[in-house]
């Protein structure tokens, strides 16, 4: 009896407890049901397609056939060839956006006035709906009615048909990728620099550093976490990029300027190919997840690095 | 757990200031609930009865096509009590963006207007209503079609799915002022050996075009190089060197000597056409001419009526036409079907008959201003061609002789679009792997047996010999109809 009446009132907290831990659940059982619909049920359905041969163009019943779809990418030239397009395009991107954004975001910070008016200035490019953006540079392309052709022949230099170039057409859509998504770049660093300590700027320059050796020696090392965390943002983004392929090039001349992204929607979109756009689908999930992995591995690193010295 | 935390917590469902936690779920349940059965209840309220009234959808793709339409809308009211509103779908991409509808038995469209190559894949997934039962609702007068346009294109195994709306071929425009000219005659003569006038082989018109190049005022040609429909422009030469698009057994011929030799004549072409030659597609092709920069093209047949309206052209009274050399494509057209979804069959039915009866067609496929061309016996006169219904410029007498006569030479060596389950795919992949070539990425010789090469894994995926019954089928429906295959 004693230790009946000493055990119950410690049962009641518990009852309360396990109360408790279910409202929880219930209040976040709207999220979940919702995230399970959206995100965790189209994954696992994709899944099961890539598995599959279902064509829905073709009437007859999907059958299950293992791993056929993920052996015929890589046996499929185009499957490369957008493979290559990705890489060039993320490289090229990188290339231009990095140095030119951290450079300005370094003449940002130089300024004494007027700095949050010129970085809402910046932003117009990256703030525009892309296939806006898209549309506009199909206009400034454009051979024959183009202001860019127009300047050009005023100046009595050649008028490249731009996108219509084999060689020019890649190159054009890194162009166009550069003047959106650079102010953003600029943004993260611009961000990064003004968050740095002071006072060991003011140190270096004490020590007399130049400005190269400012940039070189103390804003980079220091800015590694940012930049890690631009560059990774940066890639993701422009690995699965679309629309403005779709809008400006929509993979040509040829399959110049088709991505892995372009040519998945293609096989799905335009072939019907369920099965197979399902398994590049896969398979573009593994790189990126890799890719994005590896980065933060990098930047984790760096901190690291940083941390320590 | 500390004793000042746990005296302040409440028990669970306790009343707090009058509300508890138990009303609250019941609440967010509430309105949970409210709202996701809001689209049931609306669909209640909105059910096929109610919005089937007499509004139908018509799917069209967008632009100058929707016009006729529009022009007959009064009539279609006044006569059948029918409204209807327009759904443009961009001209290159109907075919997904139908697919992925019709796929998901979206009744968002009652009336379809496409190009019969989607006929082959959309009459095997069960997308249109067959269209005989509802012939006794108003008269196609199918027997004033043109054989080539009638069963090969409307009918699949003996049912009839659609009826026409635009007949399509490829024609060549030249332009008269120069090819008249005194001096051009002579200086081509000199250089060619032979009487300058529309060529009558891909030989003669790559050298006509090699003549005229005068960069950057004058081009020889152009033609559509842009990704969508390039493969057209390639077929026209391929039908006209000899090419089949497959052999009895269902083997593709494309990457025969005769595919080989278009491919090379259409790459080689590029250096007799405007430098942007990659981007020109159906509109830019159509301006090129228009603007006088460029002195024949081959091009669908509405762009006649264009040449002789002052507000499009600047060589109003200047334009020649004539049919392909060798054969002509019969490339595209397009018809007007009932989707099997359809809420509102009859009335799509009925729009749709009525505005492709000679007394209605013969309104609109003489218009520069929609791109519909004849595809009945009764339109194939010249005086209708000097006719404008809308009010706006006519061809004169000559240019309407020149242009019936050029579409009637044309029909008769007219070479059809394939058309059998499937049809989008392999023609997409020929579009390709041609534009692929034009780009100059792949050879010529390399891009047609890449083509060929998946064409035989989309035959092998369809069932090999479903597709050739298929195809034998459609060749001996065309046969039938006069047209040599």
């Amino acid at each position: 009896m004693t230790s009946a009446i000493l055990a119950a009132p410690a049962l009641r907290p518990r009852r309360h407890a396990n109360a408790g831990r279910w409202f929880g659940w219930w209040m976040i059982a709207p999220s979940l049901a919702m995230l399970a619909a959206n995100s965790i049920f189209p994954l696992v359905y994709a899944l099961s397609v890539a598995f599959q041969s279902y064509q829905i163009l073709i009437p007859v019943p999907h059958r299950f056939i293992g791993l056929r779809n993920f052996e015929k990418i890589f046996s499929d030239g185009l499957f490369w060839s957008s493979l290559g397009v990705t890489a060039w395009f993320i490289t090229g991107v990188l290339l231009l956006q990095f140095p030119i954004g951290f450079g300005i975001a370094v003449l940002l910070q130089r300024l004494r006035r007027h700095q949050d008016l010129l970085v809402t200035l910046l932003l117009i490019p990256t703030i525009i709906s892309t296939s806006v953006a898209g549309f506009q540079w199909v206009q400034l392309f454009n051979y024959q009615f183009g202001p860019i052709n127009y300047l050009l022949g005023l100046l009595h230099l050649p008028q490249p048909t731009w996108t219509a170039d084999p060689s020019l057409a890649l190159p054009c859509l890194i162009f166009v990728d550069f003047w959106q998504w650079t102010p953003f770049m600029t943004l993260l660093l611009f961000a990064g620099l003004r968050s740095l300590p002071g006072s060991v700027i003011d140190a270096a320059r004490i020590d007399g550093s130049t400005g190269w050796q400012l940039v070189w020696r103390v804003y980079l090392p220091l800015l590694r976490p940012v930049i890690g965390v631009a560059v990774i943002l940066r890639v993701l983004m422009t690995f699965k990029l679309f629309d403005v392929i779709y809008v400006l090039t929509a993979g040509g001349p040829g399959t110049i300027t088709e991505n892995l992204a372009f040519f998945t929607y293609v096989q799905g979109f335009r072939y019907f190919d369920m099965g197979y756009a399902a398994a590049l689908s896969i398979l573009q999930l593994i790189v990126v997840t890799i890719l994005a992995k590896l980065l933060i591995r990098l930047t984790r690193r760096t901190l690291t690095g940083v941390a320590k010295e | 757990m500390n004793a000042k935390s746990s005296d302040s917590r409440r028990k669970f469902g306790q009343s707090a200031n009058g509300f508890s936690r138990r009303k609250l779920l019941k609440s967010g349940a509430g309105i949970t609930l409210g709202l996701t059965g809001a689209p049931f209840i609306a669909s209640g309220l909105f059910s096929d009865e109610a919005l089937a009234a007499s509004t139908i959808n018509i799917e069209i793709d967008a632009g100058q096509n929707e016009n006729p339409f529009r022009w007959n809308a009064d009539a279609l009211k006044s006569k059948f009590g029918v409204q209807f509103k327009m759904i443009g779908l961009p001209f290159v991409g109907q075919y997904e963006k139908l697919v992925s509808e019709l796929t998901a038995r979206s009744s968002a469209y009652d009336l379809l207007v496409f190009p019969p190559y989607f006929l082959g894949d959309f009459v095997a997934l069960g997308f249109l209503r067959e269209l005989d039962p509802y012939f006794s609702l108003l008269d196609p007068q199918l027997d004033d079609y043109m054989p080539a346009y009638r069963d090969p294109i409307i009918k699949r195994n003996g049912k009839t799915y659609a009826l026409m709306y635009d007949g399509d071929l490829l024609q060549v425009t030249y332009r008269t002022d120069l090819f008249n000219d005194p001096t051009e005659q002579k200086n081509f003569k000199a250089k060619y050996s032979w009487d300058l006038a529309p060529a009558t082989t891909w030989d003669q018109y790559m050298q006509i075009a090699e003549f005229f190049t005068r960069p950057p005022n004058l081009y020889g040609t152009a033609f559509y190089a842009a990704r969508g429909f390039c493969y057209g422009w390639f077929a026209n030469i391929f039908a006209g060197l000899g090419g089949r698009w497959f052999s009895d057994d269902m083997k593709p011929t494309i990457n025969s000597d005769a595919g080989v030799k278009a491919l090379q004549l259409l790459v080689k072409m590029k250096d007799y056409s405007p430098p942007n030659i990659l981007q020109i597609d159906y509109p830019a092709l159509n301006e090129v001419f228009l603007n006088g920069s460029t002195a024949m093209v081959v091009q669908w047949d509405d762009l006649a009526l264009k040449v002789g309206n002052p507000q499009m052209s600047k060589v109003v009274g200047k334009g020649g036409f004539a049919p392909c050399p060798g054969r002509s494509l019969l490339l595209y057209s397009r018809v007007m079907a009932v989707s099997a979804f359809a809420r509102n069959p009859k009335d799509a039915y009925r729009t749709a008959a009525y505005m492709q009866l000679p007394e209605v067609s013969i309104t609109y496929v003489y218009d520069s201003n929609c791109g519909q061309d004849p595809y009945r016996l009764s339109q194939l006169k010249p005086e209708a061609a000097m006719k404008n219904h809308t009010g706006g410029p006519a061809l004169d007498a000559t240019a309407a002789k020149s242009y019936v006569d050029a579409i009637r030479e044309g029909l008769k060596g007219g070479y059809p679009e394939l058309g059998i389950p499937g049809a989008p795919r392999y023609l997409d992949i020929l579009d390709l792997y041609v534009s692929q070539a034009l780009a100059g990425t792949l050879q010529p010789k390399d891009a047609l047996d890449a083509t060929a090469r998946e064409w035989d894994s989309i035959t092998e995926a369809e069932d090999p010999d479903r597709q050739k019954a298929a195809y034998a089928a459609w060749v001996k429906s065309f046969k039938d109809a006069g047209v040599e295959y």
